[in-house]
């Protein structure tokens, strides 16, 4: 059971985050909100591998949560049942794709977008190759910190300082990725990616029963607030 | 000479290889951006709270970036809609507050911004243009989050939300998504593009009229 998820078709797993904003969309009192939100968290018990990491996603959203309860609060009437409803809601609609997100290996979407859904092969193998290059990216980040800093253009611990020292930090990743992205664009066509005719994929894209017996309980669990509210 | 009569609509609409690569690297540098304003965003959206609610729809601006900047540089149908969508994604797989909400925010703001270019037919490139389009943006995105997230406020407060996210977008994404893509296009990342293209032109001008 607790390997399901870890194991599950990436479309499968952002077919249910999303899924859960349509659930959040029936969510209008406390009652379905805490019919809805333990639906969720009932099956995250029974097939996420640790609760811990579900936890950690929850601390996040729950700043998030309670700003929005407060601004209802003051913007909609003084209502508490209202605020706190507000709160909720946007637990149910970010929590399960939070959590589920982390899940999702990049190249496996690709080759699924690409076989599964049968989007067009060249901007799916685009968007793959950019993704690779994500590692890449963060050393990049790393470098132009460190050069930055050992010519003395470091920040201070003022706020404003950092601000500008991620600014410019931000602009030297940009430049970075373009060039990148130049450069690795010449390769791709010298190795025929422009104009191949009949593609094929280096890793197979199979669905499985699981994947089947997931999106259906995604699709269940977003059914659930439709039906009690 | 076949290569020379090609038509103009299909020189405008065929992706390059260059073009696809550079929307998806466009688009996964920014989602890092993106990211890091998430993070900062729950900071100062706590302090607007304290002021005035509506007003966290000043800093949103930011959000809608990848649309404009994706538009104004590769300069094709779909651009726009595909750096911010990739953006959006990349920026919900390393995690954030919102789920999977902000890949549906990244559709909408995406397609705001490609509108705006649709409209003036893929050929109008400049400061106004790119205003128009964060404006659209982010018009589009401040009405989903009437929806999705703010549906309890009174309209009054929701108007104002409006109001602070189109300002938000005219002038951070719209104004400075410009800025930005003539600063990227100086450092000669984009001569592959109609902007580079563009910078070089502008810079051999001014050494025959002195123009600045």
């Amino acid at each position: 059971m607790r390997r399901l998820v870890p194991a599950a078709n990436p479309l499968v797993l952002l077919a249910m985050g999303t899924l859960a904003i349509v659930a959040s969309f029936a969510v209008r009192d406390l009652r379905t909100a805490a019919v809805a939100l333990g639906a969720y968290v009932l099956a995250g018990a029974l097939l996420l591998p640790s609760p811990r990491f579900a936890l950690a996603r929850f601390a996040a959203i729950a700043v998030a949560s309670v700003s929005l309860v407060s601004s209802t609060w003051w913007l909609g009437g003084r209502d508490l049942e209202v605020a706190l409803t507000a709160g909720l809601r946007i637990v149910v609609l970010a929590l399960p794709g939070a959590v589920l997100a982390a899940f999702v290996d990049p190249s496996r979407l690709a080759d699924q977008l690409g076989q599964r859904l049968r989007l067009p092969a060249r901007p799916v193998v685009a968007f793959a190759a950019a993704m690779q290059r994500f590692g890449a990216l963060r050393e990049t980040w790393g470098q132009l910190d460190r050069t930055r800093r050992a010519r003395g253009y470091g920040p201070t611990r003022n706020p404003l300082s950092r601000g500008r020292h991620a600014a410019s930090l931000a602009f030297a990743l940009l430049v970075s990725a373009l060039r990148d992205a130049a450069r690795m664009s010449v390769a791709m066509d010298a190795r025929g990616f422009a104009g191949a005719q009949t593609r094929t994929w280096a890793e197979p894209a199979p669905w499985t029963r699981a994947d089947t017996g997931l999106l259906a309980l995604g699709v269940v669990l977003a059914a659930v607030p439709w039906l009690v509210r | 000479m076949a290569e020379a009569i090609r038509s103009r609509t299909s020189a405008t609409t065929r992706y390059r290889t260059v073009d696809l690569v550079t929307v998806a690297m466009l688009g996964v540098a920014l989602g890092v951006v993106f990211w890091g304003w998430n993070q900062l965003f729950a900071v100062v959206s706590g302090t607007a709270l304290f002021a005035f609610p509506p007003s966290s729809g000043l800093i949103c601006g930011v959000w809608l970036l990848g649309g404009v900047v994706g538009g104004l540089v590769v300069r094709k149908p779909g651009a726009a809609v595909g750096t911010e969508l990739v953006a959006a994604t990349v920026s919900a797989l390393l995690g954030n507050q919102w789920g999977m909400s902000v890949v549906v925010s990244g559709l909408i703001q995406g397609f705001g911004a490609e509108l705006v270019f649709a409209v003036f037919l893929y050929r109008r490139w400049g400061v106004v243009v790119a205003a128009l389009a964060g404006a659209l943006a982010g018009a589009g995105e401040a009405v989903y989050e009437w929806f999705a997230y703010y549906a309890d406020w009174s309209f009054g407060y929701q108007l104002v939300y409006l109001a602070f996210f189109v300002v938000s977008g005219a002038l951070v994404a719209g104004v400075g998504g410009w800025a930005l893509v003539r600063a990227l296009a100086s450092t000669g990342a984009l001569d592959a593009f109609g902007p580079g293209r563009d910078y070089h032109a502008r810079t051999a001008v001014s050494a025959d009229h002195d123009q600045a």
